[in-house]
């Protein structure tokens, strides 16, 4: 899910960059340094919405550095467990099926599948109900719920099962 | 020969070798999830106790956030227990919601993108590109005033937004999918069907 959060962060900047654009360079060295990062506690830090203070500068000693203390708004994707969400699948083997969410990777577990449904072989491996009714492959859009994260150092990964009711394939990209 | 124990070998400490949990260096992780029964799916209400899931097997490292989650131990007001991990100034925004900034924000770096120096990270796109395919309505404003109701009556943010962003086609869909709701369903379930009626009519057609 996404989450509109405020976030502090200290930013050190090398005198070359004072002046009368320090404000700019300051916005522009955060968003390079926290777009795109991830953490256990945040999420992924989707895009920087706006600056809400900038702090008094301290000189470090003997680096000439000046460290700011930034508050700043941002928007995180950062998924929970319990959490519906849709997601693209773009793996399937015999142990399962990788799916991805915007920037978060998640797995489904073959004893998280319904039990109606057998893994399939091939060139574009699936898992397929006995009817043949209805079809997980790459690119199929399933609606699962998340179970448990692991967080890394820059990426979130994710369990989720799609046994429960209401859960399992929204959109087949074969049927399309 | 060393012995490892029942069904262990002397090399594996249990689990599976092709068990996709293992990260790419070869370390085991252990994911931990409360209160979760892997053969059932179902999901009852424990203590916090950090529970396994099939991949266990030999040492690996903890889940940073689900090792010990407090927030189970209040779950009897909301499965969520996001609430409790994250700062209290934290809003939770929909998908459809998250769309609306995101596409602000991009078309403001189109601007800015001609500076070969300022590159848009890869988790922008994908974000940017979940949020626009999973948002369903016309009208993005206009979902959580509907919504809004259900907070007067004890539903979390958390739950508010799953519910404008699965968008669920019947009140039972809603109850099966947030099992957390279930102890106000007597309270909430008309509100329910008729902010589902009122979600229904800003659906962008299929």
């Amino acid at each position: 899910m996404f989450f509109h959060i405020v976030l502090e962060r200290n930013m050190q900047l090398h005198p070359r960059y004072f002046g009368r654009n320090l404000r700019d360079n300051l916005v522009s060295k955060l968003m390079k340094d926290v777009e795109g990062t991830c953490s256990g506690r945040h999420g992924f830090v989707v895009a920087v919405t706006g600056i809400e203070n900038v702090g008094k500068g301290l000189i470090r000693d003997g680096t000439g550095f000046v460290t700011f203390p930034v508050k700043y708004q941002c928007v995180v994707f950062r998924p929970f467990k319990g959490e519906i969400l849709e997601a693209v699948v773009t793996m399937v083997n015999k142990m399962g099926f990788f799916a991805e969410a915007g920037p978060v990777q998640i797995f489904v577990s073959n004893h998280l599948i319904p039990d109606d449904m057998e893994f399939q072989s091939g060139d574009m491996p699936n898992y397929t109900t006995s009817d043949g009714s209805v079809k997980i492959q790459k690119d199929s859009e399933v609606r699962l719920k998340i179970i448990g994260t692991r967080v890394d150092a820059t990426e979130i990964f994710c369990i989720g099962t799609i046994k429960d009711d209401f859960l399992g394939v929204i959109n087949d990209p074969a049927t399309i | 020969m060393e012995k490892g124990g029942k069904g262990y070998s002397s090399l594996n400490k249990g689990g599976k070798d092709d068990s996709p949990a293992k990260s790419a260096k070869g370390r085991r992780v252990q994911f931990a999830e409360d209160s979760f029964d892997p053969i059932s799916g179902s999901s009852p209400m424990s203590g916090g106790k950090a529970a396994s899931t099939q991949f266990k097997g030999g040492k690996g490292e903890k889940v940073a956030n689900g090792g010990k989650s407090t927030g189970s131990k209040s779950s009897k007001s909301s499965e969520f227990g996001i609430e409790q991990e994250l700062p209290k100034n934290v809003k939770c925004v929909m998908n459809c919601e998250a769309a609306d900034i995101l596409q602000g924000i991009q078309d403001r770096m189109t601007m800015l993108s001609k500076d070969p120096a300022i590159k848009i990270p890869v988790s922008f796109d994908k974000g940017l590109q979940y949020a626009k395919s999973n948002s369903h309505y016309t009208k993005s404003e206009s979902v959580r005033s509907i919504l809004e109701p259900l907070a007067d009556l004890g539903v979390s943010e958390a739950e508010l937004c799953v519910i404008g962003n699965v968008c669920p086609q019947t009140s039972e869909e809603v109850f099966a999918l947030i099992p957390s709701l279930k102890v106000r369903r007597s309270t909430i379930e008309g509100l329910v069907r008729e902010i589902l009626r009122e979600l229904g009519k800003l659906k962008k057609p299929m």
